[in-house]
């Protein structure tokens, strides 16, 4: 029997539960020729924020124990260029498209999400409250309960069309189920966790930080443990669809995150080693569901014995 | 551009911490060109976590075999050194931008530090096979190293340069001095300003950029910057020009107008 590998969030059919997760796959067609992208459950863009951002100096970019941290800090062309120039090719896609969404303030995010709505070609949208890498919004959102109810409640209010309101999470928190509950009450149709983990590298010979900025974000097979566990306790403690990230390469480590409590995933830095990773982990979850009888996605968390 | 594993024919020793890897290389995956690279996954396990960026130093269409040359310099390097010819590797290319051809009249010089030399060991022979064609003069290379001890065991073309910094083979000095002189021996005039084409260490770049700008000649750069992805996806390679935005060294570069640049930024 094939299982149905269909996931719902919010008034959303994924065909599949594996997407690719926001800026570690550009806009797609950087990895056109090497992979079917059109077959992926799920394409988040790189973050888009109303105005453009180069992004921080360089280096941007160390490897870790099982790892790398990176310090882009958002760097995009901005709302108006990515209608312009990006949204015409994500429309041709045949998968989801969910447009990762960042700003420095309530309004910016808003901001993007009235002028995306009447375009089309967008499947959902993903809120980044989580980003460890610029000094103004992002985290600065995403650590305090209040204003992830509030800002997303906004959003919500906001959006004329029946697209998803996924929430993204940082585990740079104390206590990241309260979070999500505060996501939940301000009307999210699911959560997605992990963002990176705030990390640093020092180069003892010269003394200095190896990333340009100080500090970067973690992520990698590194951080799998930490994103399991956030799905494992998010999911407990909200009814909304949880998509776990972090750390995935192979098919196994996405169903740690599918048992923990997660409907779906998304594999990000596994892209850089193999961008067959996605299509590669897909395989793999259909064949274990085969072997261990499970024939919904909705099945597998009940599955989990703890 | 591909991913594909595909046989190692040669691993061998250039000089003391110099190797050269030799792979076949199928007509369809894509042709390398002189400036343009290659990543490699290196290990089946997390330790290294990432591809490794290499640019090409040789390409043969007919035999269907491409080179890239590697200095030794941490684990992913460590574990390419011990991988024997018949084992296959997981390669992704072609990547990036190669060097432009020179203009028609113009006498090519090719200046490689250290292993930057890799992308002008393969320019030297490309631009010397389509000369007459081009129409160009027979390129110089000049490759200059810390020690003799550096200096790999290739075949270099007829009338290449070497140097090192301390004398200890070829000229005693840099590779830009050497290139310098390489250039005013040629039939130049303040009409006609040298090209060069270049890939090495930050100081020898900051170097080229400075004399470039003396005798206002024009130089292309093959650049390195920390990647993760290879293919424009993460953003994670910028590289700062002077008008103050970013580049990508995977896909706008690797290699660059070298006038460009910000070096101080590198
Ligand atoms: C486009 C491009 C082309 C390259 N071509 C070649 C080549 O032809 N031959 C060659 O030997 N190397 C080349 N490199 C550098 C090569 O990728 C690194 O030497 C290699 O990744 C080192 O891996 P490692 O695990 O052995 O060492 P690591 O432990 O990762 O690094 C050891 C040291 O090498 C230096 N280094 C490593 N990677 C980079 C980088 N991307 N940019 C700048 N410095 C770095 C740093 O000083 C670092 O501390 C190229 C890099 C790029 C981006
Ligand atoms: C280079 C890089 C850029 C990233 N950019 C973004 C971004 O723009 N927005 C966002 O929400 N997350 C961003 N992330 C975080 C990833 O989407 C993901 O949450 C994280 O990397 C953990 O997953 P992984 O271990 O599979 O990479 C980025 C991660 C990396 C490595
Ligand atoms: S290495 Fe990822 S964009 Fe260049």
């Amino acid at each position: 029997m094939n299982p149905d590998l269909s996931v719902r969030i919010g008034n959303l059919v994924l065909p599949n539960p594996v997407g690719v997760a926001s800026g570690t796959f550009g806009y797609g067609s950087e990895y056109e020729s090497l992979m079917d992208v059109d077959a992926l459950g799920a394409l988040y863009t790189k973050a888009v924020t109303p105005e453009p951002r180069p992004g921080n100096e360089v280096p941007r970019i160390v490897e870790t124990p099982s790892g790398m941290l990176n310090s882009i800090g958002l760097a995009n062309p901005g709302l108006e260029a990515f209608v312009r120039d990006k949204l015409p090719e994500l429309r041709r896609r045949r998968c989801p498209v969910l447009v990762n969404v960042a700003g420095a303030s309530e309004d910016d995010y808003l901001r993007v999400l009235e002028r995306l709505e009447p375009e089309d070609g967008i499947s959902g949208y993903e809120i980044n409250v989580s980003c460890p890498n610029v000094s103004h919004g992002g985290l600065a959102f995403g650590t305090d309960p209040a204003l992830v109810e509030r800002l997303t409640a906004r959003l919500k209010r906001s959006l004329r069309s029946a697209r998803p309101l996924i929430v993204k999470l940082s585990p740079n928190v104390t206590d990241i189920a309260e979070i999500a509950r505060a996501a939940e009450s301000g009307g999210a149709d699911a959560v997605s966790c992990i963002n990176t983990l705030v990390g640093m590298v020092i180069d003892v010979d010269r003394r200095r930080p190896r990333l340009a900025r100080g500090t970067g974000g973690l992520s990698g097979p590194a951080i799998r443990p930490v994103g399991v566990a956030c799905a494992f306790r998010v999911s407990r403690a909200v009814a909304i669809p949880v998509v776990g990230i972090g750390g995935i390469l192979e098919a196994r480590d996405a169903l740690e995150y599918l048992l923990a409590g997660a409907r779906a995933v998304q594999v990000g830095t596994g892209n850089f080693r193999d961008p067959g990773t996605a299509a590669r982990v897909l395989e793999g979850i259909r064949d274990w569901m085969v072997r261990n009888g499970a024939s919904r996605m909705e099945d597998i968390p009940g599955m989990l014995d703890a | 551009m591909r991913r594909f594993d595909t046989p190692v024919l040669e691993n061998r020793e250039l000089s003391r911490d110099y190797r050269r890897i030799e792979v076949e290389w199928p007509g369809d995956a894509g042709t390398p060109a002189p400036g343009a690279f290659l990543t490699v996954g290196v290990s089946g396990t997390t330790d290294p976590l990432l591809r490794r960026p290499f640019a090409f130093s040789g390409y043969d269409p007919r035999e269907g075999r491409a080179a890239f040359i590697f200095q030794i310099r941490g684990p992913a390097t460590r574990l390419l050194s011990e991988r024997r010819p018949g084992t296959v590797l997981d390669v992704l290319g072609p990547l990036g931008s190669g060097f432009p051809d020179p203009a028609p009249g113009s006498l090519p010089v090719l200046v490689g530090g250290g292993i930057g030399l890799g992308p002008l060991v393969f320019a030297a022979r490309e631009f010397r096979l389509r000369a007459a064609a081009g129409g160009w003069e027979a390129p110089v290379l000049v490759l200059g190293f810390r020690t003799a001890d550096q200096v790999p065991a290739l075949d270099l073309p007829e009338g290449s340069v070497l140097c090192t910094d301390d004398g200890s083979a070829g000229f005693r000095g840099t590779a830009v001095e050497a290139a310098e002189r390489a250039a005013a021996g040629g039939r130049y005039g303040p009409d006609a300003p040298p090209v060069f084409y270049a890939c090495g260490p930050a100081p020898m770049m900051a170097a080229l950029d400075r004399r470039a700008a003396s005798l206002g000649a024009s130089y292309w750069a093959a650049v390195e910057q920390w990647m993760a992805c290879g293919v424009g996806a993460c953003l994670g390679c910028a590289v700062r020009l002077k008008d103050g935005s970013f580049a990508r060294a995977c896909a706008e570069g690797p290699v660059f107008d070298g006038t460009s640049i910000d070096w101080g930024a590198m």
